[in-house]
C-alpha cells in the first residue's frame, strides 16, 4: 500500500520537475536566443521587462493569450486546432524517456533519474520526432493557405530524409552499447564519450539534428523570406505559441538526445550527475544558437542533395565499419 | 487584298487600308496624335513614322498616310523610326507649358503618353513660351489653349464629323488657334465630343473640371439611357458621385462618339432630392418593414378582391430584367393587370416597332453608310440626337437626306425638307406603301409614291419614322412602305425612333397585355384597388394628367420603386428607392432590337460631395455608407418571387421562356450587344379618329420632345439646365399674321387641358396651321406630353 | 582548394559571431537617449507653402497615386481665381510606411518629410491628419520654387506674363 503510494508520489515528483523545468527552460531558451542573437549582431536584444529583460518569457506569454485566436475562412477548423497540440505534445512526450542524472537513493530505494527507463527508449524517441512532423504537416495543411501547405510539404520532405540519416548514425551506438534502454545507452559511455567513439555518427548527428529542429541554416518549412512564415503562417495566438514553445522544447528533446546518445549523458567529473547533464544540453543549446547567428539558410535542393547524397551514404559506410569492427573485436 | 510584313509579321487588309490601321489589326499600336478611325488621316503631327524596308516607298514615312500595299516590308521600331519620333515629340513640346499638375487630362493624356514613351524628359529649347488668351466656350468645355499641339482633330470633329460651324482654326504660322470667333458657348450638340478626341488637356470636361483623376475614377461599359439610340458609353464615378460620362466604341451603333445629352446628362444620379430611403406614406422605414408592409397588404388585396385587384406598371426606363422580373411577379400574384408604359400611344408604336423584322431594322451602322434616307415625322436631334450624327455621315458620303415634318426640324447638314401638316403624313405614308402606283389620290400620296420610287432607285435605303409623330397606326404604315420601297437585291431598312431606352423590350414582353388606358378605367371602376410602378412615372407621363392623378387618388395602395423623384413618387404610399442605371448592372433593348448589356459602375450612395459638404470626409469609423439604401429592382423582385438575386440566372431563365431573346445570357457589356432573333407579333390597332377639321382660328397642336429638357433624367442633371430653353410655342409667319400676334411677346395657348402663356416664336419651315411646343419639364407647360394625338388649341394676345 | 576555400567560409564566421558577442552593442535605448535624425529623414510629412505663402499643393493625385499603401486622400477644387488647391487633403498615417514616394512624385514640392517620428498613440484618429494639420507656414526645404510662376498658365501673373513666355498671341491678326 505504502509502496504503491510511495511510487505514484515519486512519479509525480518527477513528472513535475521535468515538466516545470523543460517549460521553463524553453521559455527561458527564447529569451536567451533572441538576447545571443541581439549581441552577436550588436543589439541590446530584449531588455525593458523585468531585469536585463528576464521577464520577457512572461511577458510573451500574455500577449499570446490575450491575442485573438484567428482561424482562417476555408481550414479544416478540428486539424487547424489540433496540430500545435501535437507539435507540442511529441515534443514534451520525448522526455519521458531520457536520463536525466544517475539512479538516486531516496526514502530507502534506488529512485532512477528517468521519468521511464523504457527497454526501447531510443526507439521510443524516433517514434516521437516521427510523429512531429505530423503537427507541422497537418497544421500547413488545415490552413487553406499556399505558404502553409509549402510550408508543411517542405517539413514532411526535410524530417523524413533527415530522419534516415539520423537513424543511421544511432545504429552503430547502439550496437556498441548493446541496448535499446537510453540509460544502458549512458552508462556505456561512462568512460569515454560516443563523440570520441564514433567521431562520424556524432557528425552525421548532429546535422541531422539541426534538419530536425528546422532551424538555421535548414529553416526551409518556415523560409520568411520565401513562405511569409511557411507551415504557421495562418496561426496566431497561443495557437502559434504553442508551436513556438514545441519548436523550443524540441531544441531541448534534441539537445537531450545529442547529450545521452554521443556526449556521455551525466557523466562528468565533479559536478553531480544532473548538473553535468543540465551543462551538456545547455551546451548544445548555445551551439544551435550560435549555428544561427552565423550561418545563412541553405537552398531547398542543396538541403535535399546534402541530406540524400551525402549523409545517408557516409551513415551506411559508417554502420559498416563499425559492425566490421565489432565483429573483428569479437 | 494586300499582303504586308509589319515588323515581321504578315497581314492581308482590305484594299485602302492605311498602315497605320493595318498595323493595329496586328495589335501594333504605332503612336499617334492626328489619326482617328473616326476622322480620317491628315498627316500633321508626323508622330507616326514607321521606316518602309521593301516595297513601293522605302524610307521613313507617316504610316496614316500611306495606304497599305503588296510587298511592303515595315519596320515600326527601327533605330532611325525611334529617333525621329523622339525629335517630333521634343519640338511638340517646346511651346507645351508645364501644368500637367493642374490639367484634368493629366493620366490620359496622349501627349504625356508619347513624351514618356519618346523619352523626352529635358526640354533644351530655352527661348519663350507662346502663349494665347482662353475662350468661355459654354457651360460644357473647358479651353486651355496654351496646350495644344495642332493635330486639328478638334475641328475635324467639330466641323466635318459634327457639323458645327463656329469652332475652326485661325490663325498663320506656328500661332495657330484653336477656337471660336469670339467668346461663347459652343453651337453643336455634339460639342462635347471634343473632350475625347483632344489627345492633350486644351478641351476638357468643364463639368468634371478638377474633380477626379482617371485611375482613380470607378469605370464600366455601359449604356446611355437617355433616348431609344443606347449609344455606349462609359461612366466614371468616385467617391459615392458619378462624375461623368464618356464616350465607348461600338461600330453597329454610336461609333465613337456621343451627343451632349448623353455626356452631360449624368447628373440625375447625384441628385440631391433623390429618394434614398423606403418611405411608408412619408416615414422612413427599413427595407424589412416596407417589404412586410408590401406583402401584407398585396396579399389583403388578393384575400379581399381577388388578384386582378392588383395592377403593375413598368417603363422603358427599367432594363429587360426588371421588366422581366415583373411579369414573373404580376403571373405568380395571378394578375394579368400589367404594362410596359404608361402612355398608350407610345406603348402600341413601341409593340408596332417590335414587329418588324429584325433584318429589316436599320441599325446606325446601316445609317452611317446609306445612300438614301427619308425621315418622316422624325426630329433626330429632338428624339434621337446621335442619329442626326449618323445621318450627317451618311450625307458627307452622297446619300440624299429628306425629311417629311410639320415641325422645323434642324439637321447638321443641307437636306431637302418637306413641310407637311399632321394629317398629311398618313396620306404621305399610303404614297410610299404604293410606289409604283400610277394614278394618286392627291398630292400627299403622290409626293410619298415620288419618294418611294426614289428609294427604289437606291441602293441602300433607309426609311426613319418617330414614334411620337406617326402613332401606332403611321408606324404600320412605315414599317409596311419599307417593304414596299426595298429595292431588288437589296432591303429598305426602317427605324423607328421610340420613347426610351428599353421601350422595345417592354414591347417585346407586354404581347397582348393591356395598356395603361385599360388599366386607368380598371381604377376608375374600382375594380383595380392597387397599382405597383416600377421606375415608371404615370402621372408624368400619361397625356391627361388630371384624370391619372384622379384616378391614382382613387386607389388603395399606390407602390413606387424608383431613382428619381418623380411626380408618382410624391403620391406613393409606399416607396422603394432603386439605383440608377450606372448603380447596377442589366440590359437595355434599343429601338432596333439590340440587347445590349450594361455593367455596374459603382455602388449608390449619397456622394461624399453632399454627405460633407464639400470637407472631408467624416472622421469616424462605420460600416455603412450613408444612403446605400438603393436596390436594384430587379434583385427587390427576385426577393419578393423568392428567388437568388443573381442576373446571370434571370437572363437564363427569360432566354429559356421566350427564345427570341436568345444570346442575351452570353451577352457582355464590351460586345456589340445582338439583335432579338424574331419579332414580336404585331399588335391590332383601331384605327385613329380622324382628326377634326380646323376652324380659323384654331390650330393643331403638336407637343415634341426637345433636346434639353424633355428626357426625365437628363433633365433632372444639373450640367444641363444652363443649356434649358423657357417655355415657347412656335408658329408660322402665315399664322402669325393671321392671328395678328407679335413675335418674341408672350402669348396664350388654350387648350381642352388647360391654358399656358408662353412665348412667341416664328419659323418659316414649321407647317402653316400647327403651333409646336417642346415638352419642358418642370416649367408650366410641363403637363403637355409628347406622341398625343394632335389636339386642337387656340393662341391668343396675352 | 576550393573545398579548402569552403570550409573556411563555414567556420570562420563563428569565430566572428562569438568575437562579437562579447562587444558593446551600438544600438542606444531610446526613450532614454534619442538621436537626431538625419537632415533627409523620412518622418511625419507636411504640406508647405510657396514663397509668396501660398498652398503649394495643387491637388493634382500624384501622391495618392504614387502611395504603395493608398493613405492620402484628397479632393481638388478651384479658387475664383483659377488656382487648383485642395478642398480637403487627408493622410492616415497609421497606414503610413514613410517610404517618401509621395514627396518624390510631388511636382510642386508641396509634399515634404520632416524629421518626426514619434507618432505611435492608442487613438487612431489621431494620426490620421487633415489639411489643417498637414499644411505649415512655411516653404520647408526648398524655399524658391513656386509651381505657378513657372507652370505656363496665368494663374498668379496675367497670361505670357510669366517668365520665359511670350504675351499672348492676337489671333486677329495674319501680321507675322
Ligand atoms: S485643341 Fe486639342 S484637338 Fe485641337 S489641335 Fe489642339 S491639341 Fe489637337
Ligand atoms: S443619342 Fe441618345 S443614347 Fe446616344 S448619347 Fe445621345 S441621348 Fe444617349
Ligand atoms: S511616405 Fe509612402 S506610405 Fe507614406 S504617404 Fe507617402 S507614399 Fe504613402
Ligand atoms: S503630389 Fe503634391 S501637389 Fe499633388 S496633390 Fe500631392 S501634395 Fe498636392
Ligand atoms: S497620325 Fe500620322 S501624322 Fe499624325
Amino acid at each position: 500500500m505504502n509502496d504503491v503510494l510511495l511510487t505514484i508520489i515519486l512519479i509525480v515528483l518527477k513528472l513535475g520537475l521535468v515538466l516545470g523545468t523543460v517549460l521553463t527552460m524553453a521559455a527561458y531558451m527564447v529569451l536567451a536566443e533572441r538576447k545571443i542573437l541581439g549581441r552577436m549582431q550588436m543589439r541590446y536584444g530584449p531588455n525593458r521587462v523585468g531585469w536585463g529583460g528576464m521577464l520577457q518569457p512572461l511577458a510573451d506569454l500574455i500577449k499570446l493569450l490575450s491575442k485573438e485566436d484567428l482561424i482562417p475562412e476555408g481550414a479544416d477548423r478540428w486539424i487547424f486546432m489540433l496540430a500545435p497540440a501535437i507539435s507540442t505534445a511529441t515534443a514534451l512526450l520525448a522526455f519521458a524517456v531520457i536520463p536525466f542524472g544517475p539512479s538516486v537513493q531516496l526514502f530507502g530505494r534506488t529512485v532512477p533519474l528517468v521519468i521511464c527507463d523504457l527497454d526501447i527508449g531510443v526507439l521510443y524517441l524516433f517514434a516521437l520526432s516521427s510523429l512531429a512532423v505530423y503537427g507541422v504537416a497537418l497544421g500547413g495543411w488545415a490552413s487553406q493557405s499556399k505558404y502553409s501547405l509549402l510550408g508543411g510539404l517542405r517539413a514532411m520532405a526535410q524530417m523524413i530524409s533527415y530522419e534516415l540519416a539520423m537513424g543511421l548514425a544511432i545504429a552503430p551506438v547502439v550496437m556498441a552499447s548493446r541496448s535499446f534502454s537510453l540509460t544502458a545507452v549512458v552508462e556505456a559511455q561512462q568512460t569515454l564519450p560516443n563523440m570520441v567513439r564514433h567521431p562520424l555518427a556524432f557528425l552525421i548527428f548532429l546535422v541531422a539534428v539541426m534538419a530536425e529542429s528546422k532551424r538555421i541554416p535548414f529553416d526551409m518549412p518556415e523560409a520568411e523570406n520565401e513562405l511569409v512564415a511557411g507551415y504557421h503562417t495562418e496561426y496566431s495566438g497561443m495557437r502559434f505559441g504553442m508551436f513556438f514553445v514545441g519548436e523550443y522544447l524540441n531544441l531541448i528533446v534534441l539537445g537531450s538526445m545529442l547529450t545521452v546518445l554521443f556526449l556521455g549523458g551525466w557523466y562528468g567529473p565533479l559536478l553531480p550527475g544532473v548538473c553535468w547533464f543540465l551543462i551538456k544540453v545547455l551546451g548544445v543549446a548555445f551551439f544551435f544558437i550560435w549555428v544561427r547567428g552565423t550561418l545563412p539558410r541553405l537552398r531547398y535542393d542543396q538541403l535535399m542533395a546534402f541530406g540524400w547524397k551525402v549523409l545517408v551514404p557516409l551513415g551506411l559506410l559508417n554502420l559498416l565499419i563499425t559492425a566490421a569492427w565489432m565483429i573483428w573485436r569479437g | 487584298m494586300p499582303t504586308l510584313t509589319i515588323d515581321n509579321q504578315t497581314i492581308t487588309v482590305p484594299e485602302g487600308t492605311n498602315v497605320l490601321e493595318a498595323a493595329r489589326q496586328l495589335g501594333i499600336e504605332v503612336p499617334h496624335f492626328c489619326h482617328h478611325e473616326a476622322l480620317g488621316s491628315v498627316g500633321a503631327c508626323r508622330l507616326c513614322a514607321v521606316e518602309f524596308l521593301e516595297g513601293p516607298v522605302k524610307g521613313i514615312q507617316m504610316s496614316c498616310m500611306v495606304l497599305a500595299k503588296d510587298d511592303m516590308v515595315i519596320d515600326t521600331g527601327s533605330d532611325g523610326v525611334l529617333a525621329y519620333r523622339a525629335q517630333v515629340i521634343e519640338w511638340l513640346m517646346t511651346n507645351h507649358p508645364h501644368d500637367c499638375p493642374v490639367c484634368d487630362e493629366g493620366g490620359e493624356c496622349q501627349l504625356q503618353d508619347m513624351t514618356v514613351a519618346g523619352g523626352h524628359g529635358v526640354r533644351r529649347y530655352t527661348g519663350p513660351k507662346r502663349t494665347y488668351q482662353n475662350q468661355d466656350l459654354g457651360p460644357f468645355i473647358a479651353h486651355e489653349m496654351n496646350r495644344c499641339i495642332q493635330c486639328y482633330r478638334c475641328v475635324r470633329t467639330y466641323q466635318e464629323y459634327c457639323g458645327g460651324k463656329d469652332f475652326g482654326v485661325m490663325g498663320t504660322r506656328q500661332r495657330l488657334y484653336f477656337g471660336r470667333f469670339s467668346d461663347g458657348p459652343l453651337e453643336s450638340p455634339f460639342s462635347g465630343n471634343l473632350v475625347d478626341v483632344c489627345p492633350t488637356g486644351v478641351l476638357t470636361d468643364k463639368t468634371y473640371r478638377y474633380k477626379s483623376r482617371i485611375w482613380d475614377l470607378q469605370e464600366a461599359p455601359s449604356i446611355c439611357p437617355h433616348c431609344s439610340l443606347g449609344c455606349a458609353v462609359i461612366p466614371g464615378a468616385r467617391y459615392q458621385e458619378l462624375q461623368r460620362r464618356r464616350a465607348r466604341t461600338n461600330r453597329r451603333t454610336n461609333g465613337h462618339f456621343i451627343c451632349d445629352r448623353g455626356r452631360f446628362g449624368y447628373g440625375y444620379v447625384n441628385h440631391p432630392d433623390r429618394p434614398r430611403a423606403p418611405l411608408l406614406g412619408h416615414r422612413r422605414v427599413t427595407w424589412q418593414e416596407a417589404l412586410a408592409a408590401l406583402q401584407n397588404h398585396l396579399h389583403e388585396f388578393c384575400e379581399l378582391y381577388g388578384s386582378g385587384s392588383i395592377s403593375m406598371l413598368s417603363s422603358s426606363r427599367a432594363s429587360l430584367e426588371t421588366q422581366f422580373l415583373t411579369k414573373r411577379w404580376a403571373n405568380a400574384l395571378g394578375s394579368g393587370q400589367l404594362c410596359f408604359e404608361a402612355h398608350p400611344r407610345r406603348d402600341q408604336a413601341a409593340r408596332v416597332a417590335a414587329s418588324q423584322a429584325p433584318d429589316c431594322s436599320a441599325s446606325m451602322e446601316d445609317i452611317r453608310s446609306c445612300d438614301m434616307a427619308v425621315l418622316v415625322g422624325a426630329d433626330p436631334l429632338a428624339e434621337a440626337p446621335m442619329l442626326a450624327l449618323a445621318l450627317r455621315q451618311a450625307a458627307r458620303r452622297g446619300a440624299r437626306i429628306v425629311v417629311v415634318d410639320p415641325r422645323p426640324v434642324e439637321l447638321p447638314i443641307d437636306c431637302e425638307r418637306h413641310a407637311a401638316a399632321p394629317e398629311e403624313l398618313p396620306r404621305i405614308l399610303q404614297g410610299l406603301t404604293r410606289p409604283q402606283q400610277n394614278a394618286f389620290a392627291s398630292a400627299s400620296e403622290e409626293f410619298g409614291g415620288a419618294l418611294g420610287r426614289a428609294l427604289l432607285e437606291a441602293k441602300n435605303p433607309v426609311l426613319i419614322g418617330g414614334s411620337d409623330l406617326l402613332g401606332p397606326q403611321g408606324c404600320q404604315m412605315l414599317l409596311k412602305a419599307a417593304e414596299a420601297c426595298s429595292p431588288t437585291g437589296s432591303t429598305c431598312r426602317s427605324m423607328l425612333l421610340l420613347a426610351g431606352p428599353n421601350s422595345f423590350g417592354g414591347a417585346m414582353l407586354s404581347d397582348d397585355g393591356p395598356g395603361f388606358d385599360a388599366l386607368l378605367e380598371g381604377m376608375e371602376q374600382g375594380r383595380i384597388k392597387s397599382l405597383v410602378c416600377i421606375e415608371a412615372d404615370p402621372v408624368a407621363d400619361y397625356p391627361d394628367r388630371k384624370r391619372c392623378r384622379a384616378a391614382l387618388a382613387r386607389l388603395d395602395l399606390l407602390v413606387v420603386f424608383d431613382c428619381a423623384a418623380t411626380a408618382t413618387v410624391q403620391e406613393a404610399d409606399l416607396f422603394f428607392p432603386t439605383t440608377a442605371l450606372e448603380e447596377a448592372a442589366g440590359t437595355l433593348v434599343n429601338n432596333e432590337g439590340r440587347m445590349q448589356a450594361f455593367e455596374k459602375v459603382f455602388s449608390a450612395g449619397t456622394p461624399l460631395l453632399q454627405s460633407a459638404a464639400g470637407d472631408h470626409p467624416p472622421r469616424f469609423f462605420s460600416r455603412d455608407i450613408p444612403g446605400s439604401h438603393p436596390q436594384p429592382a430587379w434583385t427587390t423582385l427576385a426577393r419578393l418571387l423568392g428567388r437568388d438575386a443573381e442576373l446571370e440566372k434571370v437572363r437564363r431563365e427569360l432566354e429559356k421562356i421566350d427564345p427570341r431573346f436568345d444570346g442575351l445570357a452570353g451577352l457582355t457589356a464590351d460586345s456589340e450587344g445582338c439583335r432579338v432573333v424574331a419579332p414580336r407579333q404585331a399588335p391590332a390597332l383601331v384605327a385613329a379618329p380622324a382628326s377634326g377639321v380646323t376652324a380659323s382660328d384654331q390650330l393643331h397642336l403638336l407637343v415634341t420632345e426637345h433636346l434639353y429638357g424633355s428626357e426625365l433624367l437628363s433633365d433632372l442633371s444639373p450640367c444641363l439646365q444652363a443649356v434649358k430653353s423657357d417655355p415657347y410655342v412656335w408658329l408660322h409667319p402665315q399664322d402669325v399674321a393671321r392671328l395678328k400676334l407679335v413675335e418674341g411677346k408672350p402669348v396664350r395657348l388654350c387648350t381642352s387641358l388647360g391654358e399656358w402663356t408662353l412665348e412667341l416664336r416664328i419659323n418659316g419651315d414649321i407647317s402653316p396651321g400647327v403651333a409646336v411646343v417642346p415638352r419642358l419639364r418642370g416649367t408650366v407647360v410641363e403637363t403637355l406630353v409628347p406622341g398625343s394625338e394632335p389636339m386642337l388649341c387656340r393662341i391668343e394676345k396675352a | 582548394m576550393g573545398l579548402w576555400k569552403d570550409i573556411k567560409g563555414t567556420f570562420l564566421p563563428f569565430w566572428v559571431t562569438l568575437r562579437y558577442l562579447f562587444r558593446r552593442p551600438v544600438t542606444v535605448c531610446y526613450p532614454e537617449r534619442k538621436q537626431p535624425p538625419a537632415p533627409r529623414y523620412r518622418g511625419r510629412l507636411v504640406l508647405t507653402r510657396d514663397p509668396d505663402g501660398e498652398e503649394r499643393c495643387v491637388a493634382c493625385y500624384l501622391c495618392s497615386a504614387a502611395c504603395p499603401v493608398d493613405c492620402i486622400s484628397m479632393q481638388a477644387a478651384e479658387r475664383e481665381d483659377g488656382r487648383r488647391y485642395a478642398a480637403w487633403f487627408r493622410i492616415n498615417f497609421s497606414r503610413c510606411i514613410f517610404c517618401g514616394l509621395c514627396t518624390e512624385a510631388c511636382p510642386t514640392l508641396a509634399l515634404q518629410t520632416t524629421a518626426e517620428y514619434e507618432l505611435a498613440t492608442r487613438e487612431l484618429l489621431q494620426v490620421v491628419c487633415e489639411k489643417d494639420e498637414l499644411l505649415i507656414d512655411g516653404c520647408g526645404k526648398n524655399t524658391e520654387y513656386n509651381f505657378y510662376r513657372l507652370a505656363g498658365i496665368g494663374v498668379v501673373a496675367p497670361r505670357g506674363g510669366n517668365p520665359g513666355e511670350t504675351p499672348p498671341e492676337d489671333i486677329r491678326t495674319n501680321m507675322p
